[in-house]
């Protein structure tokens, strides 16, 4: 059997020519230049005044001057909102739970992913009786708040001696995720070419074989989204990790809620804004570590070889 | 993959069963206290508590339907904290009437807090005759704050009573001051009209209508006056006002950009935040003849473990004990929920909170004290569409206001 | 014979996520409707009531609200998305320097909280703080930009909020679904000289066909579940003119103590989102149970 080149990468491919990709500066190479650099402006914006009022001290945020410089720029708010701001009687700011953050994220996608390949790949190429039946229940699923949940799985948990523990939070977490993941996958593989899944039975491969030889290699993009979109979820989750993680579990954002949220306290937005974007730090750098990985997938000939 | 899962399973059981092992009066306290003031505020029932004898283990979870979610959850999980704030009022009914909580009867009775605890407190701690919740503090609602520098600019005198609030705010609008620094959100609404209800219709006919849920009482003149009065106030707020945080009305009033807001006695921890005095820069006066009280509770988890019952006991005893009372609402910006306490560090406007404490005749609960969640919610969203919606009549309002009282439990 | 244990072992392979199914979605998905026909307040109580949350729901101005809400926020959301993540999408295909930072750029919004990115657009919006007063500043004095406060745009303020959040996402599914074409296509379309643009118009977006679906059914989750967002930027304000049905839900299960009408609130929503998308299920996937091509 052709084993497929898993991942030709584009310069690779160089000597193909791709779409518009002209050597000189057209009117059409400006015009795309443009367009992502506005849209770049766009969603850059937000950043920006979260930044600058990050630097800012409360005097100055009360002003309500949002996109100026900082005056006197100053970082104590950084500093505040990773290690020192109080929340109830700790008094370290977000840091905390930084690691269980970490303990729940790691196994909760890893699972989520693996299990939502395989039913992708079972559901697109193998079609067992009621698998259709299976994708609709669990689309069905996604569209409920998982607020509604929370008191039936509590009482399973409970039920299952489970309840409060990191096993728990990490199986509720593959639960939530297994809609998506499946999605991705299944409709992943439904744009590879069957040919591919049938030259592979010819020679004799078994199910396991083709996904983990076939198919797996060949989903690297789709397992970076996949990976995007379970690492954001997981890592930004709030109500199910304070709900089910138990006490000593409480991932990173109960904390930067902590921060963050109040009632009837004072705000101090300048370091609300630095936990935000320290909370975000692990997802952002998984966005941008990935790039590397964002590469082609089917390469081409695979096929035919 | 299943099989993995059993053995992370019940290791994580096991583990669980070896760390569960504790003698110590030890409490695990489910709040939502916070952020910076809120935080120095609970750190004195923890040192009060570790001082007493006990270990305060603190479970910070803001907002309060997030902490109140948790803690529910856990308790129905079979992993109840110790105890779980609430606010003062209705809100821990149900698991109450469903045998989830301990009563603090005796530390009550012993403590005798039924001769000091104010009216209003009493009641909404009370449940068929028995104390199930430990009042900590009491919030008043319908203060109006004043800024001293919008009107020094505005040149005429703040405002000290209801009858002089509206002559002020046209002096304010005149001199180019927003009149009313207003956070638009439905709940700030719901300050604002709550405190002209209290005021201008009288204790009576704000009981009727959140205590006894009178559909007369929402018809009548006196309603219709209210309700008149608040629509008025509409033409005195700026345009960014939709969607604004509270403090950033306060921080309005500190700057001198906006003349008055109404507010609960917590805006005060922002005034103070500022580096300034409440009752000085940031003026302060109730609206009418009553105050409007609300709080903070603390309910114990049901539990037969002699130990937990020790630790709730010791709890209750240092929550309400005279020198912690005044320590917390000092940081907090409340009052304590006893009279019979030194007073003299309170700042002019907690003096007169305090005054009006000691006076049962002038003092009721918020609405989240006289009715449920799901009523106040509802009558909730009717108010701020009203006060969003300028060219709603007020027969509209009365009518949808009434459907809401009907509707809801 | 080997297909039918192969077929077996597929069977297999899916049996967890079947006991996840029955027992997690199923399973709580009868136990939400049993409870919507509950008077059931702060914990599950079983008094039953028939219809009357229903009737109170349809009866609340606030729900009707939210229900048109939802529909405007969906089409706009889901439309502004789709067309803005594909063209980034192609775009960053096009050979562009530096397009780890870009991808990275576009998709920073989607790692963020909520409660604190939801203030700043709140601020930015708002019409004496932000971008209004700023440009105003400048000397564009009849420069008008107050959605975010005003009842007839609001929840038009917060698609844009919810647009800028959720483009990256559409960038990176349809990246993916870019880079997992065959080579061959450009070889192919260049030798016959056909203008690029065609070739994306009708060779490249029926091939993506599956990318597009998978977009839409998790951006349609993101409708149907808006919360955050609109806490964060209107609180479903001013007045009611920005609820939406899963922000009702909500309230409703905690604030209120009401999960009865919670319960209910979530069962329509779970019908309609039931009624879209059984149809599109059946063609999709069902009929003659082609699953794939």
């Amino acid at each position: 059997m052709t084993a497929p080149s898993a991942t030709l990468h584009r310069s690779a491919a160089g000597v193909v020519p791709r779409g518009a990709r002209p050597k000189t500066l057209t009117a059409g190479r400006i015009g795309l230049i443009v367009f992502l650099a506005v849209s770049a402006a766009y969603v850059l914006t937000p950043l920006y005044v979260m930044v600058v009022t990050s630097l800012k001290t409360m005097e100055e945020i009360r002003l309500g001057a949002i996109f100026a410089l900082p005056a006197a720029p100053t970082v104590e708010p950084w500093i505040a909102a990773w290690s020192t701001a109080c929340t109830g009687l700790t008094c370290e700011g977000i840091q905390v739970g930084f690691w269980n953050s970490v303990a729940i994220l790691v196994p909760s996608v890893v699972f989520s992913v693996l299990a939502g390949a395989i039913n992708g790949y079972a559901l697109a190429f193998w079609r067992p009786r009621g698998s259709n039946l299976l994708f609709a229940f669990l689309l069905l699923g996604a569209f409920i708040p998982v607020q509604v949940f929370l008191y039936p799985l509590v009482r399973i948990s409970a039920l299952l001696g489970v309840y409060g523990t990191l096993p728990n939070i990490v199986a509720i977490h593959v639960i939530f995720g297994l809609p998506i993941t499946t999605l991705l996958f299944r409709n992943y593989y439904a744009g590879v070419p069957i040919e591919l899944f049938k030259a592979a039975r010819v020679d004799g491969a078994g199910f396991w074989r083709i996904f983990f030889q076939v198919m797996l290699p060949m989903s690297t993009p789709i397992v970076i989204v996949a990976c995007i979109l379970q690492v954001t979820g997981i890592w930004n989750d709030f109500i199910l990790g304070l709900v089910f993680a138990g006490r000593e579990n409480l991932p990173m954002t109960v904390q930067l809620n902590n921060v963050v949220n109040t009632t009837t306290g004072e705000r101090p937005y300048n370091i609300h804004m630095a936990a935000t974007i320290l909370t975000a730090a692990v997802p952002l750098l998984v966005y941008f570590v990935s790039g590397r990985w964002f590469v082609r997938g089917i390469a081409a000939g695979a096929v035919k070889g | 993959m299943l099989t993995l899962a059993r053995t992370l399973l019940s290791g994580a059981a096991l583990a669980a069963l070896v760390s569960t092992a504790a003698a110590e009066p030890k409490a695990e306290v489910i709040h939502w206290w916070t952020s910076g003031g809120e935080s120095a505020a609970v750190k004195v029932f923890a040192d009060a508590f570790t001082k007493a004898g006990g270990t305060w283990v603190d479970s910070a979870v803001a907002g309060g339907e997030n902490a109140r979610s948790a803690a529910i959850n856990r308790v129905i999980g079979g992993n109840p904290p110790t105890a779980m704030q609430f606010n003062t009022g209705k809100q821990f009914d149900d698991i109450v009437a469903q045998s989830l909580v301990n009563d603090v009867e005796d530390v009550a009775t012993e403590g005798k807090w039924r001769d000091f605890l104010p009216k209003p407190l009493l009641d909404a701690v009370t449940r068929d005759g028995k104390i199930y919740a430990i009042p900590v503090n009491v919030h008043g609602q319908n203060w109006i704050f004043t800024s001293t520098k919008a009107f020094e600019t505005a040149g005429v005198k703040a405002p000290t009573s209801l009858d002089e609030l509206v002559p002020a705010l046209d002096a304010l609008k005149a001199a180019g001051i927003t009149p009313i620094a207003h956070g638009g959100q439905p709940w700030q609404d719901g300050i604002m009209f709550n405190a002209l209800l209290l005021a201008k219709g009288g204790q009576d006919l704000y009981r009727r209508v959140y205590a006894e849920k009178d559909a007369e009482a929402v018809r009548s003149d006196d309603f219709r006056a209210v309700a008149e009065l608040y629509g008025t106030l509409r033409g005195y707020v700026d345009a960014g006002s939709p969607g604004r945080n509270w403090n950033d009305a306060t921080a309005m009033l500190i700057q001198g950009t906006g003349g008055v807001q109404f507010m609960g006695d917590w805006a005060k921890g922002e005034v103070k935040a500022a580096g300034l005095t409440p009752g000085k820069e940031v003026g302060c006066f109730i609206p009418g003849n009553d105050y409007m009280i609300g709080g903070d509770v603390f309910v114990l988890a049901r539990t037969d473990d002699p130990d937990q019952k020790a630790a709730q006991a010791l709890l209750a005893r240092t929550m309400l004990s005279p020198e912690t009372q005044v320590g917390f609402s000092l940081i907090k910006g409340s009052v304590p929920v006893r009279p019979d306490v030194d007073t003299a560090a309170f700042d002019s406007c907690g003096q007169t909170g305090l005054g009006l404490l000691k006076d049962e005749t002038r003092q009721i609960g918020n609405p989240e004290m006289l009715s449920s969640a799901d009523l106040v919610g509802s009558v909730r969203d009717v108010i701020t569409e009203y006060w969003n919606s300028p060219d709603m009549t007020t027969d509209a309002f009365v009518d949808q206001f009434v459907e809401a009282l009907e509707v809801a439990g | 014979m080997r297909p039918r244990r192969q077929i077996a072992t597929g069977t297999i392979a899916l049996l967890p996520v079947w006991a996840v199914v029955v027992v997690a979605y199923l399973g709580t998905i009868a136990w939400t409707v049993l409870i919507s026909f509950t008077g059931s307040r702060t914990l599950p109580v079983y008094d039953f009531v028939g219809f009357a949350q229903y009737e109170r729901l349809f009866g609340t101005s606030r729900w009707i609200v939210s229900i048109g809400n939802i529909a405007t926020f969906g089409v706009l959301f889901i439309g502004c998305c789709l067309i803005i993540g594909f063209l980034l999408a192609v775009a960053l295909d096009q050979k562009v320097r530096a397009e780890g930072a870009l991808r990275t750029i576009y998709l920073y919004p989607y790692s963020m909280s909520f409660i604190v990115t939801g203030l700043v657009w709140q601020w930015i919006m708002n019409p004496e703080l932000g971008l209004q007063r700023s440009l105003r500043d400048a000397g564009f004095e009849s420069f008008t930009f107050d959605w975010a406060v005003n009842r007839d745009m609001a929840i038009y303020a917060v698609a844009v909020a919810g647009i800028w959040q959720a483009s990256g996402l559409v960038m990176a599914i349809l990246l993916a679904g870019l880079r997992g074409i065959d080579q061959d296509l450009w070889k192919a379309t260049k030798v016959d000289g056909i203008p690029t643009w065609r070739v994306y118009l009708s060779i490249v977006l029926p091939l993506l066909k599956p990318m597009i679906v998978t977009a839409v059914v998790l951006l349609s989750v993101a409708v149907v579940k808006a919360y955050d967002l609109v806490v964060a930027l209107t609180r479903g304000g001013p007045g009611i003119a920005s609820e939406v049905p899963a922000k009702f839900v909500m309230d409703n299960l905690f604030e209120r103590s009401n999960i009865g009408l919670a319960t209910a609130a979530s069962t329509v929503m779970l019908v309609t989102v039931l009624t879209a998308l059984v149809p599109w299920l059946y063609a999709e996937y069902f009929r003659g149970a082609k699953g794939h091509g």
